[in-house]
């Protein structure tokens, strides 16, 4: 489904990712995982162009999508992304924020847009707040809110940028049982986390980044118990 | 013996009470004013370009083409001028009892007043003049080619009595020649009506200008000096000096100059003998539909102008904030050049310099708007820069990442975010649109300040008139402010 060859990518003079490849197939779970500053989040914000490559190639679904004359407006409506500070809008009610992209992207009509809305808010467990503004949600809350954002435009793949970074420990809980569900119903998704023990639970597929390179990657629980990169060692003695 | 005697008395009576100052006086005048070696005219100092007060280098003075004249003939008597400056209507009486030895007023020989004073010939007569651009000579011919026509004239004048009188002709009154010589030249009035002396400068000086042959009449005579009754000598002396200054053709030629010097502004700061000033507001009962109009005009100019100011601006600011160099330069030259440069100049460029030099007359009410359009949009541009650069950027990768296009992504998410944040900042802008909004006086555009400055010509009231200008424009603007503060409380709800 994403196809990454030697992805480069600088900011100023600081390398950020040294040539990345990457292959993700449809319906996997691929956990990012690797120590702060080491370029994971990059990497993620490269998927979907927030941030430019500055060499190398993306395949998405088959197409290209780095390089000129491609409507990245078009690829973005099928990659829906979660972020760690959710940067829901804060001038729109909770249902708002969920129909806005359908209505004015997708020409969705706004009842139909609604009834879906309704449906992602109840499955998040947020059916209640539909009127509220997010200044009234809880940062759990809210992180919720954002993932049925993103999935509202039925997007192919979901990618999430440290989505529980942001919260308070009893919150994490609810955002990574409602991640756990969209694995469970097939969702391709790409996933930068700090959470170990979820990583290993739902991830098909771990990536260990460090210094701009992905130094490991296997099934969790093979890299977890027998991690073969000194790196990857030095870094899970530290976080588990 | 006794009927002789009562005789003698009667006619004693009659030669003594019944020509108090002629037959044995005569003479004396003019030798008493030789000996003491002053001659004191009264004049009534409040009817320029004759007679007016005029802060020059800081000094009031009475100046005025009359007070010419009369300098010139004491000047002719060989002794010093001496000027009281009174009420019109007390001349005459201090001219009988001797406070003063002639009078010179721009005074009208009527008969009324030839029975107590006598009067010499008439020295001035105040001739209308029609003028024209130099292409339209030929078509004015007479009065009836007026009719219909937009016609310039001062506010307040006997010019402008005669334009009214004018059938179906639009009359655009403002308070100076010369700015009524610009609106002839870029074709927003046809014809201009003043005196001839002053038409006469003006022709003299611009190539592109012309007199007609139209001479409207006026109800105003000639104007005479006045001396007592019998003071033949002291008027025939007078009368030689008339003659001089007619024949040297002086007379027209201080008209013209001391026109200009009315409406030039008073030279010097300093601090004039300051007489009580009597507030008097009862005008507001006669002119106050005036003040009316103005409050919509305001209006209406600073609604379209803020609205459009801030269409405008928004739009400059997203080019500022573009991130092609070409453009943010273009954006900024725009918010720098307009905020650096006057806003009045820009009014007279857009109202006079577009027809002449692009020939597109967009209007009054165009100029107006269009004026504070472009100067409030620089203003607002800044305004909304930083309303745009303070909203977190991760608002826009998050619009981005649902595949919104970034001009839909800033008109639904950042825009509004943005002009949330600013509103006190607009609202500001707005207030400060509306007070500016008076500098569009200047060109004749009927808001608050031009209401205020014809209720001053029309009434002589020069302080009243913009006290209460004033008073509307806090009105105004404080009932903006509370409302504005009301909107942002509603818009408040989502934090």
């Amino acid at each position: 489904m994403i196809k990454v060859r030697s992805l480069h990518k600088t900011f100023g003079k600081t390398e950020v990712l040294k040539g990345i490849d990457a292959d993700i197939a449809k319906g996997e779970v691929v956990v990012v995982i690797g120590p702060s500053g080491s370029g994971k989040s990059t990497f993620l914000r490269c998927l979907n162009l927030l941030e430019t490559p500055t060499s190398g190639t993306i395949e998405f679904e088959g197409r290209p999508i780095t390089g000129r004359g491609v409507d990245i407006d078009a690829v973005r409506q099928n990659m829906g992304m979660v972020f760690q500070q959710f940067h829901l809008f804060p001038h729109k009610t909770v249902l708002e924020n969920i129909t806005i992209a359908p209505v004015r992207v997708r020409n969705t009509p706004r009842e139909e847009a609604t009834r879906t809305a309704m449906e992602l808010l109840r499955r998040v467990g947020l059916g209640d707040k539909r009127d509220a503004y997010p200044i009234r949600l809880s940062g759990g809350q809210k992180q919720r809110v954002a993932i049925a954002r993103a999935l509202a435009m039925r997007p192919h793949v979901m990618l999430f940028d440290e989505p529980t970074s942001a919260l308070d420990p009893e919150m994490v809980g609810e955002v990574l049982d409602v991640m756990k569900s969209l694995a469970r119903d097939g969702m391709t998704m790409v996933i930068v986390t700090h959470e170990m023990g979820f990583a290993r639970e739902v991830g098909d597929r771990l990536l260990f980044v460090d210094n701009g390179q992905i130094v490991e990657q296997g099934a969790p629980r093979e890299v977890f118990e027998a991690p073969q990169h000194p790196r990857t060692r030095e870094f899970l003695s530290k976080v588990l | 013996m006794k009927k002789w005697w009562m005789i003698v008395i009667l006619a004693a009576c009659v030669t003594v009470f019944g020509h108090p100052h002629a037959g044995a006086q005569q003479g004396a005048k003019l030798d008493h004013i030789r000996k003491s070696g002053k001659i004191t005219v009264g004049t009534s100092a409040e009817y320029a370009p004759y007679e007016f007060h005029k802060k020059i280098n800081g000094k009031d003075q009475i100046v005025g083409f009359d007070i010419n004249i009369a300098k010139e003939i004491a000047k002719d008597l060989g002794v010093e001028l001496v000027i009281r400056d009174m009420e019109f209507g007390n001349l005459l009486t201090e001219l009988k009892t001797g406070g003063v030895d002639f009078v010179i007023a721009g005074m009208t020989p009527d008969e009324e007043r030839r029975k107590s004073v006598d009067f010499s010939n008439i020295y001035y007569e105040a001739k209308q003049a029609v003028f024209v651009r130099a292409d339209d000579q030929g078509k004015f011919k007479t009065m009836k080619d007026l009719e219909g026509k937009t016609l310039g004239v001062q506010i307040g004048t006997t010019q402008e009595t005669i334009a009214k009188a004018v059938p179906n002709a639009k009359i655009r009154a403002l308070g100076r020649t010369t700015e009524l010589v610009l609106e002839l030249k870029s074709k927003k009035v046809d014809a201009l009506i003043v005196e001839l002396p002053v038409a006469q400068g003006y022709v003299r000086n611009n190539p592109d200008l012309a007199l007609s042959a139209i001479q409207p009449q006026s109800e105003a005579g000639g104007s005479a000096v006045a001396v007592n009754k019998g003071e033949t000598s002291l008027l025939s002396a007078i009368q030689t000096t008339l003659d001089r200054l007619t024949a040297e053709g002086k007379i027209d030629q201080w008209v013209a100059e001391m026109t200009e010097l009315a409406e030039s502004p008073d030279t010097g700061t300093g601090q004039a003998a300051r007489p009580a000033y009597n507030w008097n507001f009862t005008f507001l009962k006669e002119y106050g539909s005036y003040f009316w109009t103005g409050i919509r005009l305001t209006l209406e100019v600073s609604a379209v102008a803020v609205i459009g100011g801030f269409i405008f601006g928004t739009l400059i600011s997203l080019l500022r904030l573009s991130s092609l160099w070409l453009v943010q330069f273009i954006g900024s030259a725009y918010v720098e050049i307009i905020r650096g440069t006057p806003m009045l100049v820009q009014l007279l460029l857009f109202y006079y310099g577009l027809p002449l030099f692009a020939g597109l007359d967009i209007g009054l009410f165009g100029a107006a708007c269009l004026t504070l359009i472009v100067n409030s949009s620089a203003y607002i541009a800044e305004i909304m820069r930083a309303g745009i650069q303070g909203v977190d950027r991760g608002q826009m990768e998050a619009a981005r990442s649902l595949g919104m296009p970034r001009g839909m992504a800033l008109r639904l998410i950042i825009l509004p975010q943005a002009f949330k944040t600013v509103l006190p900042a607009l609202g500001n802008e707005f207030v400060v649109v509306v007070k500016e909004s008076s500098i569009l006086s200047v060109i004749g555009f009927g808001e608050i300040i031009y209401q205020a400055n014809a209720i001053r010509a029309a009434t002589y009231q020069p302080l009243e008139p913009l006290l209460v200008a004033a008073a509307i424009y806090f009105v105004l603007t404080f009932t903006l402010s509370k409302l504005l503060g009301l909107g942002e409380r509603r818009l408040r709800v989502s934090d």
